[in-house]
Formats: C-alpha cells, sequence, structure tokens
C-alpha cells in the first residue's frame, strides 16, 4: 500500500512534538494547511494500518533513572533460536537482532539492548542470561551521546 | 520531586504509553480517564519533556513499511582523542539516526557505534564512505541486521 503526499506529510511532521494545547491537531492543521478532521482520520487510518506503532511518549530510560545497555554475545550457529528466545523472555529487552559483519569478522552475532530499574538489576539479569546460556554476555553501555533522535526522512 | 508526584507522572506515562487518544482533545480525555484537569495533564507532560525523561511526543514509524528496508549499524574504531570531534561529524548526517560512544574489550576495540538507516543498501553504504572518506578512519565494520528477534519500544 501506498501512503498518499497528505499521509507523508502528517507522518513527516508527527515525528516531531505533538503540541501540548487543548486542540493539538486543530494547531497541526494550520501548520499543514489541512483541516483537524482530516488529520484525525488519517492518522487513525496510519495507525490500524500499521505505518505509525504508536502516538506516545518516547521514554529517556536513564532520565526516568532506569538503567540501560547494548549487550552482545557470541551464540553457536545451532543455538540461535535457543538463545535469542531467552533473551526475549525478559521484558525489559527492547531490541534483539543477529547481526554479521558484511566487512569484517566480529567476536559476536546477537545484539540485544536491555533496561532495567537499577545497574543492580541490569547486571544480575545479564548474569542469568549468561548462567542460563553458558555463553558471555558482553554489555557496552553507552559512555557518550552524541545523537539518538530516530526521526526519518520520508519522501 | 516528592514520591506522590513521581508516582502520578508514572501513571499518567503508564496510561498513554501504548498510544494518546487520537481525538480533537487528546489530553482532556486522558485526564478525565486519571481524574485530572486537561491542564494537569498538559503541566505535567511538559515539565516530563522539560525534564528530558520523555525525549519526544511523537509518532513512531514502522520504518521497514514506509519503504525504509536498509539498516546498518556500523561500528568504527576512533582514537579517543578524536571521538568528540567524529561523534558529532556522524551525527550530523540525517540518515544516521544514532551515534553512541561505547567502552572497548580486549576482543572488541569499536567505541563509536553508529545507526544508519535508509531506504536502500546503497544509500546506507554512500553514507558510510562518506564518513570514511571525511574522517579518515579506515578502521570499521558494517552489520546488518539477519534475523530481528525483538523490536519494541521502551516501555516503564
Amino acid at each position: 500500500m501506498i501512503l498518499s503526499d497528505t499521509d507523508r506529510k502528517i507522518l513527516h511532521r508527527l515525528q516531531s512534538n505533538l503540541p501540548l494545547v487543548s486542540r493539538p491537531f486543530l494547531e497541526l492543521s494550520k501548520e499543514l494547511s489541512l483541516d483537524e478532521d482530516t488529520i484525525i482520520e488519517r492518522i487513525k487510518f496510519m495507525i490500524e494500518k500499521g505505518f505509525v506503532r504508536r502516538l506516545a511518549p518516547i521514554i529517556n530510560t536513564q532520565a526516568m533513572g532506569r538503567e540501560a545497555t547494548l549487550a552482545a554475545v557470541n551464540v553457536p550457529e545451532n543455538r540461535i533460536d535457543e538463545v535469542s528466545a531467552i533473551i526475549n523472555e525478559y521484558s525489559g529487552v527492547s531490541h534483539n537482532y543477529l547481526r554479521k559483519g558484511k566487512n569484517k569478522n566480529i567476536p559476536y552475532n546477537i545484539w540485544f539492548t536491555m533496561s532495567a530499574k537499577d545497574d543492580e538489576e541490569l547486571h544480575s539479569r545479564l548474569k542469568e542470561i549468561e548462567n542460563r546460556t553458558g555463553l558471555t554476555v558482553r554489555s557496552l553501555p553507552t559512555e557518550k551521546k552524541f545523537k539518538i533522535g530516530v526521526r526519518f526522512k520520508i519522501y | 520531586m516528592t514520591q506522590k508526584k513521581e508516582d502520578s507522572d508514572v501513571k499518567l506515562i503508564k496510561y498513554i504509553q501504548e498510544g494518546l487518544p487520537v481525538t480533537k482533545t487528546p489530553y482532556k480525555d486522558i485526564g478525565q480517564a486519571l481524574g485530572m484537569s486537561e491542564d494537569e495533564v498538559m503541566q505535567k507532560l511538559k515539565r516530563l519533556l522539560d525534564a528530558g525523561k520523555i525525549r519526544r511526543l511523537a509518532a513512531s514509524i514502522a520504518h521497514r513499511k514506509i519503504g525504509i528496508n536498509a539498516n546498518a549499524m556500523c561500528v568504527w574504531k576512533v582514537p579517543k582523542e578524536r571521538v568528540d570531534e567524529v561523534g558529532k561529524f556522524m551525527a550530523g548526517f540525517e540518515e544516521v539516526t544514532h551515534c553512541y560512544e561505547r567502552p572497548i574489550y580486549p576482543d572488541w576495540e569499536y567505541n563509536v557505534f553508529t545507526m544508519i538507516h535508509g531506504y536502500t543498501d546503497a544509500e546506507c553504504e554512500a553514507v558510510i564512505q562518506a564518513i570514511k572518506e571525511k574522517t579518515g578512519l579506515d578502521d570499521y565494520v558494517v552489520l546488518y541486521s539477519e534475523k530481528e528477534f525483538k523490536k519494541v519500544g521502551v516501555r516503564i
């Protein structure tokens, strides 16, 4: 399915903050030269069809007092499904991917992000994954952020 | 911040983290559900945004569904004294959605991580080439995702 230019225009704008005013979509309608009802209807459509996952607060885990890390594991080829399923069981896991180096071999293949209520909980969960799988989990927490803002170019 | 205030912030976030009501007056509707006034909801959200606890009140897009099919994680070996300069430069690309410095280990010497999203692999490769040429860095690994086991937004 192809989105219309109107949908793309709305989608592009929706990646930035929704105005904190009583009628936020009326505000957007002025910015985008569309009417409020159309904007509401198109957003509902795009949510229903899965183009928009959700229109919601994007939470800063660390600022909310939570701790997070990117973890990497070297999983033998024949255990990938088993180990990724164990990792997925943890509710703090938001991303979990099998990745391979394209131009070079690297020592890890499963990459996941995990957050927990504090450092202690985070490390005990990583330790638990190590114990359950018998594999070493390498934790690569952020030391410095240069950019975090998943906004896509929409054309 | 008092415990009570924190709790009502958490209550608000938990209520809206799966999605705001898409109605003419979403803040009023949230307030009605939680026993708060529209103003209280807006003020709380403003405070959470100002404090950086909420990065944005915005749409999360199913990027693959709109044709942004390529994503590369590119990791770079950057000398410590160049991390700031290079990190800022990389972050300047529109296609670079995340750029972080991370620790190194004896078996892992790539300290700067970039996530690159594009409509095609070629678009991602072009960004990597541009970074390589402009920074002179040549020790890097491009990692494409071969399988997605889980991808959800962060919830509290």
